[in-house]
């Protein structure tokens, strides 16, 4: 059985473990995931779950979700008091959402997007402009990374979705990577923080993919919470995460996540995925 | 090379050979049967792995959803044999024919036309005249299976393509073989011991029987009789029962053996008796006819000294043969001399009168005798009167004496029929055992070989029948009279 299907086992197992289904009340704190980070790993949730309760006071759980809109969804349905969202969904729901605390990737609030190929056989794809005619991987209609990069790019480099041969969503940053791998397709638009997580974690698929392509940074994926509905331990909750850096277990987890620690972030970290997003047609942020 | 082996160990090893023998025929036919099978077990699973995968990707394709069908292809072609070394893959191909998602993405490209285009030299249907399964055999034996997948009310919504390359269906037999190897090697284990502790059950009856057989001779038949094994085996029973019968037909020969003995003893001491009777006999006719004689002639000195003389030397010959029995009672004899011949001849003249024959005598000594006199006096009356008898009436019996420093030749012959070769051998032979009354030629032979002399028919001799015996010229050897 592969790494896939035994995360995938977890994730349903982890329903009734650190990974709750959502339920309403004040004595707890549910966190939203998105496939912005490697959140399949049920023990470390459970972890990182105990660690965040017993700086709250109250438990904390998270809820993980394949898709960022599923996650968005609990979000503005009061199931979930916060989220791991994109800094894309940031700036498109920015008047209902505030920021909670933006993770600091290499000391640094922002990660790239990164263009993949396979390894073997020999390189067809170069650039962009290669896309023509290719099979390109998307990981999520609401990831910056995944998706608003790569539609700026292509327009850009004059490659139009439509001359693409075909493209198609994986659910997942990390499964871009598994497609390019096993060359169901040519290319692929992923986090560039992933990929890296993933190559620290000695991970199969990227021993068979290679970055041809890196863009700007960009604000890195926020935590962010609701407008108006804020939860009493919402407060502890940021500066439990902007302390995890100061203890040894804080920092065990941080290393778990290939981040360096928490700040507090401001909502300008964005204004270049808003800027890019206003220029790509269907992304919904308007100038 | 089994032949050569003891039948005790020819049984257990053969047992156990037949064990592991029968261990690889079965084991063989086993594979040969799931050979056969496996590329049948082969296509029931693709048949099923289609229809799983029918069912599970209509709404995936619906929802145009790429990764989650390649994650169902990947996932649902580690079922089929020969996935796990890249030899078999699934692909579900759009509406129009192409490649939607491939479990093996590098052999069945993203977006590439599979339906009417040819595949691997086969040409395929295009897609609108798939309208069932499509089964395709290559030349290698590989199989292509392409089923339409289609919506609840009828609509296409593309197609399950399988391919499954030749080497899939053949048999796993690295799988086989190991099956194979623990079933002989559990029938090494198990069942050759046990095929060699029956087989050696088997054989004990028989080892017991050898060891029985092996004493037969030596020990006595009624402890033999006992130690042959009783057992149930037809086979095993009828061989004690002919060694029991074997042991009694041997006791029975030596009580036979032991019978025969014993009357050979007695027929030896008859024969003994019958020649000393013969010997005795034989001077005693002349001497009969010397007291005649001396009844008639005895008036004259002459006449009375030389048959009184004759009556002494037969008395003396008579003597000599009865001290011949009692060797407590040696008797000096001695040697002969030229003249016994005649004398011999004297004692016989009588007979020879009746019968109207003539007796010729010749006598060449050319050196001293120095055999004893006894014997071949004996010798002499036994061939002339054996002569006279074969001459018959009116024939001539010649008696010649030779003698030189090494031998003495006495020759008989006589005018009656020829005697033959095979008969005087078996005259011999009949002299020597059943008939007691006739024993002159055979006393001639045994007194020959006594003397390292020889006693013989001349062959040289075609118109006559001519008696040879010659010794050598020297005294009797030791203990001889």
């Amino acid at each position: 059985m592969n790494r896939r299907r035994t995360l995938t086992a977890g994730l349903c197992g982890a329903a009734t473990a650190a990974v709750s289904l959502p339920s309403w009340g004040a004595d707890r704190l549910r966190i939203g995931l998105t496939p912005v980070i490697l959140a399949d790993q049920v023990a470390f949730l459970a972890r990182w779950g105990r660690y965040l309760s017993s700086r709250v006071g109250i438990d904390v759980e998270f809820v993980a979700r394949e898709s960022y809109q599923s996650i968005l969804d609990l979000l503005f349905s009061g199931q979930i008091d916060a989220a791991w969202i994109c800094g894309y969904p940031f700036v498109r729901f920015e008047s209902e959402l505030t920021l909670l605390a933006v993770p600091l990737y290499q000391g640094q609030p922002f990660y790239q997007s990164y263009l993949i190929r396979p390894k073997t056989p020999a390189p067809e794809v170069q650039g962009w402009a290669d896309l023509k005619g290719r099979v390109l991987a998307y990981s999520d209609p609401l990831s910056n990374s995944g998706w608003l990069v790569a539609q700026a790019q292509l327009s850009k480099a004059g490659v139009p979705t439509r001359e693409l041969k075909r493209s198609f969503f994986t659910h997942g940053h990390r499964n871009v990577a598994e497609a390019v791998a096993a060359r169901l397709a040519q290319a692929g638009s992923i986090d560039g923080y992933v990929w890296e997580t993933m190559r620290v974690q000695g991970m199969s698929a990227i021993a068979k993919t290679e970055v041809i392509w890196k863009s700007e940074p960009f604000g890195f994926p926020p935590l962010v919470a609701r407008k108006g509905h804020k939860h009493p331990q919402m407060e502890a909750l940021r500066q439990a995460l902007l302390r995890m850096g100061d203890d040894k277990v804080g920092r065990d987890l941080l290393t778990s996540l290939n981040l360096s620690g928490f700040t507090t972030g401001q909502v300008s970290l964005f204004d270049s995925i808003r800027r890019q997003a206003q220029q790509v047609q269907g992304s919904g942020v308007r100038g | 090379m089994l032949r050569r082996l003891p039948y005790r160990v020819q049984i257990p090893l053969g047992l156990s050979l037949a064990v592991l023998l029968a261990a690889v025929l079965v084991t063989a036919i086993t594979a040969q049967g799931q050979a056969q099978n496996s590329r049948r077990d082969t296509l029931s699973l693709l048949d099923r792995a289609v229809v799983l995968v029918i069912a599970q990707v209509r709404p995936l394709l619906a929802a145009d959803d790429t990764w989650r069908v390649f994650s169902l292809l990947r996932d649902t072609a580690q079922l089929v044999p020969g996935a796990d070394a890249n030899l078999a893959r699934l692909a579900i191909l759009t509406p129009d024919g192409a490649v939607f998602a491939a479990s093996d993405p590098v052999k069945l490209e993203t977006g590439r036309q599979i339906l009417g285009e040819p595949w691997r030299g086969q040409p395929l249907l295009s897609a609108p005249d798939m309208e069932r399964r499509q089964q395709l055999g290559l030349p290698d034996g590989s199989v292509v299976l392409i089923d339409p997948i289609r919506s609840e009310d009828g609509q296409p919504l593309g197609f399950v393509f399988t391919e499954v390359e030749a080497a899939a269906f053949a048999p796993d037999w690295a799988s086989l073989a190991r099956t194979a190897l623990i079933g002989i090697v559990l029938a090494v284990t198990v069942l050759g011991p046990l095929g060699w502790w029956v087989g050696k059950r088997m054989a004990r009856p028989v080892g017991r029987l050898v060891a029985v057989i092996e004493r037969i001779g030596r020990d006595d038949p009624g402890v033999l009789r006992d130690d042959v094994p009783k057992t149930t085996d037809p086979e095993l029973s009828r061989i004690g029962d002919a060694i029991s019968q074997l042991m009694s037909e041997l006791e029975r020969r030596k009580a036979a053996e032991e019978r025969a003995l014993s009357a050979e003893r007695l027929a030896a001491v008859g024969k003994m008796t019958a020649a000393v009777a013969h010997e005795i006999n034989n001077p005693l006719a002349g001497m009969l006819t010397a007291t005649q004689t001396l009844h008639l002639h005895g008036s004259t000195e002459a006449i009375r000294l030389r048959t009184i003389d004759l009556l002494d030397r037969g008395l003396q010959q008579i003597r000599t043969t009865v001290a011949a029995l009692l060797p407590q009672a040696r008797i000096e004899d001695r040697p002969l001399e030229p003249g016994d011949l005649e004398d011999i001849v004297a004692l016989l003249r009588g007979t020879a009168d009746k019968q109207r024959a003539e007796i010729r005598v010749q006598v060449d000594v050319e050196s001293a005798l120095r055999v004893p006199s006894a014997p071949l006096r004996q010798v002499m009356l036994n061939l002339l009167l054996n002569a006279l008898k074969a001459a018959g009436e009116g024939g001539v019996v010649a008696a010649r004496l030779q003698a030189d420093e090494s031998r003495v030749r006495l020759c008989i012959n006589n005018s009656g029929p020829v005697l033959s070769e095979d008969r005087f051998k078996r005259t011999l032979a009949a002299e020597s055992g059943n008939d007691p009354r006739g024993f002159g030629l055979w006393v001639c032979q045994e007194l020959a070989n006594h003397l390292r002399g020889r006693f013989e028919l001349d062959t040289t001799e075609n118109t006559q029948t001519c008696l040879l015996f010659e010794v050598p010229n020297r005294e009797a050897p030791e203990g001889q009279t």
